[in-house]
Formats: C-alpha cells, sequence, structure tokens
C-alpha cells in the first residue's frame, strides 16, 4: 500500500508525528512492533517536567519543556494532574546550587517560587523537617499510555493508518531510497508491504536497528534507568532535589501509586531494562531523605527503562533532540533522543521538514488542537471524571450499565476492559492492562487475570495461555525484588498462577 | 500431664494434634488467621511418604468421599491439574478422562470462566463448549448466594440438561456440608459432575473445616483467634508459653511443643526485608535465599534452638520447616510429612 510517509515507532515521539503530519491532511501510516508506549515512553516515571530538572545544565532543554509543559496542559489536561513540583535542598546538598537554579529558571522561563519552610511543609506534609531550600515550580504527572493513546486516537480520527504488534522486518532499497517497507502484523499472521515516499525512523533505543535495514548508522547512547511504584500517593506534588541532577531525586505522584526514581547505568541492550536491587535500596535512601514515609511503605513493583540519547549518553547528555539524515538512504529520517514531555515539540519540527520535503503546506496544528476533554468539565458524573483521567474522549463510551468490578486494587469497572477490547489496540492482556490499570495493584493480576482473560475471549481472543503467560513474566520481572508484605503476596501469586494453573515455569 | 501445645491450626497443626489426641495425649492447638490450607485447592499434588495411610485415615469423610490415585482434574484456567488426593468431583482416574465437557460459568462472575476454560481445553484436544448463564452478582460476593432456594439448582440442571452430553464442569463453590449437591446433579441430569480445581476459595476452605472437626472429635482443643506470644526455652526445653487473645492473657506449661506457624505467605515466619525471621527469637531458620523453601531448622523432625542445640521438646511441622524440596504445590504433602516427623521426634522422646 502507498503512503506519504511511514512511521517506525509508537512511542510519544512516533504517535506525536503521526498525529501532527495526519492533522494536516499528510497521508501517513504507522508501525509499533510491541504496544505503544512499549519503549522509553513507558519506561519512565511519568513525569510532565517543568523544566526546573535542566535550568542549570541544560538552558535549551529546559525552555522547551517549560514551553510545551504550558501548551500539554491546555491540549491534553485529561491525562495529566497539575500537582506542581517542589524542589527541595537537604542538608549536605551544595547550598550554592540554589540561587543558579534560581537563576536558571528565570533565564529559561520556567515559572519558579521560592518558598519559606513553613510555606513548604504547608504544601507537602510529608517533606522532610531537614528541609533547607524549597522552590516551587510546575511539574506535574502525566499519563504516558494515555497520552499515546490518545495521538494514536487522533491521528486515525484524521485518516491515518496505525498499528501495534506490527514489526517491520525488511526494507526494500533502490537508487539510494527506501522503495518498500515489510513488515509482520502479530494479529493476522500477515505481510504488509508499504510503499512510502518518507520514512521516519521513530523507534526510540531500537533506532540503530531500524537504520541498519537500510544499511545505515544511528550513533546513539543507551542508558537505563530504574523506577520503583509504592503503594499510595505519599506526597502531593512531584518532590525533586534540589541538586545537580542524580540519582534518586524525584518522586512523582501518580493516579493511585507514588513512582519513585531514577537511577542512570549504560545499558548493554535495548531490552536491558531489568532493575537491581542496588538501584532499589538506592532509590528508597535516597527519596526518602526528601520524604521520611517512604521508608516505610510498600513497594508494589520495580521497573526500567532505556533512555535513548543522542551521542554517546549518559547523565551529561542534553535531552534535546536531533533529526539524522544518511545519503545511503535518501528518505529515511532517524529522531533520536527528546524527552516525553517535549514529544509534540519534536514531532512538530519533524513533521515541518517532511511537509518541506513532500511540498505540502499545512502548517501544524497539534499546539492548540484538544486531544482530550478538559479535567473539569462540567455536567459529569464522579465516575465518568474518573474515567476521562484514564481514556480522555473515549470516557463516555464506557457503558455505566454494568457497574461491576474487575480490578479491586485498581477500581476498574468490567465495561472498561470491555470497551478497550472493542478497539483495535488490545491484542494482549498487558495491552488492557495499560490503558486500564487492572492487575497494576497490590496482587498485581492474581485477582483479574482470568477474568480480564475471559473478556478476551467473549471478545474473540484466541490464545489465552500465551497472553496470559506474556502478562505473567511482564508482571513476574517486576517482582524480582519485592520484600516484606509484596514478596508474600508474589509468594502466594506463583503458587497460584505456576503451581495450580500450571502457568510459566515449573519448579 | 502438661498439655502438648501446636502452634498454628494449618493442615500441619490440624494433623499433628489427630495424631497425639488419638494417641492419649491432651493437645490445645492455638490459631490466629487463616492458614495456607485454606487458600490450597484442597487436593494433595503427591502421596505424602511414609503416612500416607495416616493422612487418608484422617482425612476421610463420609459427606464429601476423598479419592486418591493418579488422578486428574481441569483446574479453574482448564489446564490440567494433576494429584494423588482430591474430593471426589474434583479429578477421575486413569479411565475416566472425558471426552467432550461442558463447561459452566456465571456472567460476568469470576468463579468460572467458560471461554477460558473452554479454548485451553480444546488446545488439549478436549473438546469443549461454554454455557454461560446469566448473572448480575457482584464478583466478590460467592456463588453460595445464587444457591439459597431448591429453584435455583432445578434450573442449572435443566440449563445443562439442555447441552449435548459429556462431562459438566462447575465452579468449585460448595462447602463440605453441601457437598452432596454435586451427586444430586450427577443424578438429575445423568452426566459426571467435575468441580474445577480451585485455590482460594472453597476447596480449601472445606478442606480445612474437615480436618478441625476430625481434630476435634480425636480430642484436641482449638483455640482460635489467639496468639502465642512468647515462648521460654530452659535447659534444652520449652517450658512456658504466654497466649494472648482479645482481652485474655495466659501464661501456660508447655510438655511439648509442635511449631505449625506456616511460612512466610502467611506471616507464620516473619520477614526482614528479603529474609526469614523465627517471631518468638528462639529457633534457628535457615532460608539460604529461598523464601519458599526455606524454614526452622530441624533435627529429625525436632527443633533447634539459635545456639544449635536440639531442643527436647519442641518439633516443627509444616510450611514453616526447611525442606529441600518444598515447592509449589508441595505445601500439603509437606504439612502432613513433617507433621507425621514432628509426632514420631515427641513421642519418642
Amino acid at each position: 500500500m502507498r503512503k506519504d510517509v511511514l512511521i517506525i515507532g509508537g512511542g510519544a515521539t512516533g504517535a506525536g508525528i503521526v498525529r501532527d503530519l495526519a492533522l494536516r491532511g499528510v497521508e501517513c501510516a504507522l508501525l509499533e512492533m510491541g504496544d505503544y508506549c512499549h519503549g522509553a515512553s513507558g519506561g519512565n516515571h511519568g513525569l510532565l517536567h517543568s523544566g526546573g530538572r535542566y535550568v542549570v545544565t541544560d538552558p535549551p532543554s529546559a525552555m522547551e519543556c517549560a514551553k510545551e509543559n504550558a501548551i500539554l496542559r491546555r491540549t491534553a489536561p485529561f491525562c495529566i494532574e497539575g500537582t506542581d513540583g517542589l524542589f527541595v535542598s537537604l542538608p549536605g546538598d551544595d547550598p550554592s546550587f540554589a540561587d543558579p537554579f534560581l537563576k536558571g529558571c528565570k533565564g529559561s522561563g520556567v515559572p519558579a517560587e521560592e518558598l519559606t519552610a513553613k510555606e513548604a511543609l504547608s504544601a507537602e506534609p510529608g517533606l522532610s523537617a531537614e528541609a533547607l531550600r524549597c522552590i516551587a515550580v510546575q511539574d506535574g504527572s502525566i499519563d504516558p499510555f494515555a497520552l499515546v493513546q490518545a495521538n494514536v486516537d487522533s491521528a486515525r480520527e484524521a485518516g491515518a493508518m496505525v498499528r501495534n504488534h506490527c514489526r517491520v522486518t525488511d526494507m526494500v532499497l533502490e537508487g539510494g531510497m527506501v522503495v518498500r517497507v515489510k513488515a509482520l502484523d502479530r494479529r493476522s499472521g500477515e505481510i504488509l508491504t508499504i510503499v512510502p515516499e518518507i520514512v521516519i525512523n521513530a523507534a526510540g533505543a531500537w533506532a540503530p536497528q531500524v537504520a541498519a535495514m537500510a544499511g545505515c548508522e544511528v550513533a546513539m547512547g543507551l542508558d537505563q534507568g530504574s523506577m520503583l511504584v509504592v503503594d499510595g500517593r505519599l506526597c502531593g506534588h512531584v518532590v525533586n532535589r534540589l541538586r545537580p541532577p542524580s540519582d534518586g531525586d524525584i518522586t512523582v505522584p501518580n493516579h493511585t501509586a507514588t513512582v519513585l526514581g531514577t537511577t542512570s547505568r549504560p545499558a548493554a541492550s535495548p531490552e536491558d531494562v531489568a532493575p537491581s536491587r542496588n538501584d532499589m535500596e538506592l532509590l528508597l535512601r535516597e527519596t526518602s531523605a526528601m520524604l521520611p514515609a517512604l521508608r516505610h511503605c510498600r513497594v508494589v513493583r520495580a521497573y526500567g527503562g532505556v533512555r535513548p540519547l543522542p551521542g554517546r549518553g549518559g547523565r551529561g547528555a542534553s535531552r534535546t533532540f536531533s533529526l539524522i539524515t544518511d545519503e545511503r538512504a535518501g528518505n529515511l529520517l532517524s529522531v533520536v533522543g527528546g524527552k516525553l514531555t517535549t514529544y509534540r515539540l519534536m514531532a512538530e519540527r519533524v513533521s515541518d521538514q517532511v511537509c518541506n520535503a513532500l511540498g505540502a503546506r499545512a502548517g501544524c496544528r497539534t499546539r492548540t488542537e484538544p486531544l482530550g476533554p478538559p479535567a473539569d468539565e462540567a455536567g459529569g458524573s464522579v465516575a465518568l471524571a474518573r474515567l476521562r483521567r484514564k481514556y480522555g474522549f473515549k470516557a463516555t463510551t464506557v457503558s455505566l450499565a454494568d457497574q461491576r468490578m474487575l480490578c479491586s486494587c485498581e477500581q476498574v469497572l468490567r465495561a472498561e476492559a470491555q470497551m478497550v477490547l472493542a478497539g483495535p489496540d488490545a491484542l494482549t492482556l498487558s495491552d488492557v492492562m495499560r490503558r486500564t490499570r487492572a492487575g497494576m495493584g497490590y496482587c498485581q493480576g492474581l485477582d483479574c487475570a482470568l477474568s480480564l482473560q475471559e473478556l478476551m475471549m467473549e471478545a474473540g481472543g484466541t490464545e489465552p495461555l500465551a497472553s496470559l503467560t506474556e502478562f505473567l513474566e511482564e508482571r513476574e520481572r517486576g517482582q524480582a525484588l519485592a520484600s516484606g508484605d509484596q514478596l508474600r503476596q508474589e509468594v502466594l501469586r506463583r503458587h497460584v498462577l505456576q503451581g495450580v494453573y500450571g502457568l510459566g515455569e515449573r519448579e | 500431664m502438661s498439655e502438648v501445645l501446636v502452634v498454628g491450626s494449618g493442615a500441619a497443626g490440624l494433623f499433628s494434634s489427630w495424631l497425639l489426641a488419638r494417641d492419649g495425649w491432651p493437645v490445645i492447638v492455638v490459631g490466629k488467621g487463616t492458614p495456607s490450607s485454606a487458600m490450597s485447592t484442597g487436593c494433595l499434588r503427591r502421596m505424602p511418604e511414609a503416612c500416607h495411610e495416616k493422612a487418608l485415615n484422617f482425612l476421610a469423610d463420609e459427606g464429601m468421599p476423598m479419592v486418591t490415585g493418579e488422578r486428574t482434574g481441569i483446574s479453574k484456567l482448564g489446564t490440567p491439574f494433576e494429584c494423588w488426593l482430591s474430593p471426589s468431583h474434583s479429578t477421575w482416574g486413569p479411565e475416566g478422562a472425558p471426552g467432550s465437557v461442558t463447561v459452566v460459568g456465571f456472567q460476568g462472575h469470576p468463579s468460572l470462566h467458560p471461554n477460558l476454560i473452554s479454548s485451553v481445553l480444546g488446545h488439549q484436544g478436549i473438546r469443549a463448549r461454554p454455557l454461560t448463564l446469566p448473572s448480575t452478582l457482584p464478583p466478590d460476593i460467592p456463588l453460595t448466594a445464587l444457591f439459597r432456594d431448591e429453584g435455583a439448582w432445578e434450573g442449572v440442571a435443566t440449563e445443562v440438561q439442555r447441552t449435548e452430553g459429556g462431562t459438566v464442569h462447575l465452579p468449585a463453590f460448595l462447602s463440605r456440608r453441601d457437598y452432596w449437591r454435586l451427586d444430586w446433579l450427577e443424578r438429575q441430569c445423568g452426566r459426571t459432575v467435575l468441580e474445577a480445581v480451585t485455590p482460594l476459595e472453597a476447596p480449601g476452605q472445606r478442606l480445612l473445616d474437615l480436618m478441625r472437626a476430625r481434630a476435634i472429635e480425636a480430642g484436641a482443643s482449638i483455640w482460635d483467634g489467639r496468639t502465642v506470644t512468647s515462648l521460654t526455652v530452659e535447659n534444652g526445653s520449652v517450658r512456658t508459653a504466654i497466649v494472648r487473645g482479645g482481652l485474655e492473657v495466659r501464661e501456660m506449661e508447655v510438655g511439648a511443643l509442635v511449631m505449625a506457624t506456616g511460612g512466610a505467605l502467611v506471616n507464620g515466619l516473619g520477614l526482614n526485608g528479603r529474609e526469614l525471621v523465627d517471631p518468638f527469637n528462639a529457633f534457628k531458620v535457615l532460608d539460604d535465599g529461598d523464601v519458599l523453601r526455606g524454614g526452622y531448622a530441624t533435627k529429625e523432625g525436632r527443633l533447634v534452638s539459635r545456639s544449635g542445640n536440639v531442643v527436647r521438646n519442641a518439633a516443627g511441622a509444616g510450611d514453616c520447616v526447611r525442606a529441600p524440596c518444598k515447592g509449589y504445590g508441595d505445601g500439603l504433602p509437606h504439612a502432613f510429612e513433617s507433621a507425621w516427623t514432628a509426632v514420631k521426634a515427641l513421642e519418642g522422646a
């Protein structure tokens, strides 16, 4: 099939580009090998940056973050919580960091205000009493799965073809151009052939592999970061450490949980995401210095992601992005780097360049066009407001006639899963989980996995054991470091799923 | 004669009490909560070596007959479940494998998933059809709520009779008292009726009910909702225990002790991070980094003090005892075997 633009990779970058182009009337397609967000777009702490983190070390990134933060709060309010953020310094932190920080905020256009100790404690009562200086910024939390899905939905509505679980297997080159791209659709097992004018490689950490199919090279540093999910919201704000970017310097309240982040080490491959016991201990130690209650919390899950950074990567690498072209494949454009917060800007710039090359004139519409309903839309019920937070415009398509719960940990209705299953994107149990949050709580799917799979069978699913096993393995990866009550839960879970149902590896 | 104190009222504690009480010992069982036997499938996956005849005798029940041998059932996921002992409607023997199955579930209720199970059975070459009966029962209310009157049972019998032949696969929700219903249903619709092998629900609870009834029959006293808060060990023997429950605090002399507190799963052993610890701080615990297999160190059934000496009148049984083979599905057989070893050790002393 002929397309003006083929985008490879369904993370925030790819989804942002396909939406931007589709809204400009460009005929385009996006193929994602797993589910959307299966790379760094899902493996992060769900932070909507104010820019504060980068004002001292990387002002251009900070500036971009500040602008995009404001745009996203306007266009995608449903998946954002405007929690605001605090930057807090503790005894032992370099006291000379706060002033350049404030100055940097001013210079980069990042709104910031210093709070007195009293103000800080009244804003965030769980904050350590030892906090020395506290600067408030406009950080927020964002649900990357909902954000990317909203981009996909919007692109589809504008006419784009978007498919997940569709892996590009082959590129055919003629005269220094990619003329055909072949992909395997996991759903049907069919091979798709796409004849594109331009190919955009937005495969994140997998970009070098995609480029290699066209005989090109993309230099990229892979950097692993670990995060912990803690049960309950132990802070009202995003709480950052007021010091140069370092390990364990942030806690983000999101949905029903708090996410502690992050660490940094070189990654061997895009799949090298596993957190270590050291990471977990470090994250708990560092973040509980800011919020002492974290010392006694229940860690529900540990996970990791791989940051694809331009050049050689590492903490020092700029978080801006770059576009790489290569004469060996003249119509292949690789997008490298960037951040979740600035995905839209990145998509706009790439789309500008693509439209230039295609001779299309339409301008970018994503700066103003809403991705979802406003957060405080009047007239709706509380139930609907909760659904809106996960499903945006699609919230109203969830039937509230059947109020029965599917997942009691995360309070997910059966009807939510049914709505998701009726859509084109959910192939596996994990796909439903990412969209509904069913299975993300304490019991990590023990209670709801079978019920969820039954719903999938009702919707025409065919391979229950493969789907359950995949889900089980993914949940299990997050439990490798479980301790205390969560370890008990994990032992029970394995007894039941592996011991009784014979799922996964049997001892 | 001082009492034998059994700490823990799960499978290991109850089997030990039954054995001891039948031999004429005064036995007090102290239990604080839900043991893991109540979360089990109510089936034993393998024969407990050395004591299987005793175990069969212990679990003999008229209302809910147990069957043994090489048995196979269908799990709640539709996968094959092999075991040595189960209630009669949970499994079939070597000759009785069903050729076709009707899987009965209640719409939107998690007790059984007919489409899922039918598909999984289909992949094993068993012809299976889902039969989803209408229901608006919330998922956290057990199915018993739908079967309070005779009419509901008649209704299910009628629905089942309408389907084309084969074995009927039902959710497992009946208590020990109501187990006869399955025989009734079998007669009523002329089909073999099979319950799904189900953890965390009725089968584990009714196995526990059965074991409790048997221990009480044999003469053991069960003190529920109580906790042993401390133990004194003097000259290599346990002397006294403090038992608390509600407003009651009782210090008692201990003739002999059986620790059957369960493993980390039910809090019978403490967890310090990922390390197993003895909540009484009296006995040696070994875990080799494996929470599942770790537990109290024993020497021929008897517990070992923290300093490494054998405690003369204290034995360990069940999940709280370290065992090299204890793994998924091995909890109950291990409970029976270790209880047998514990009782022999105490009676020999």
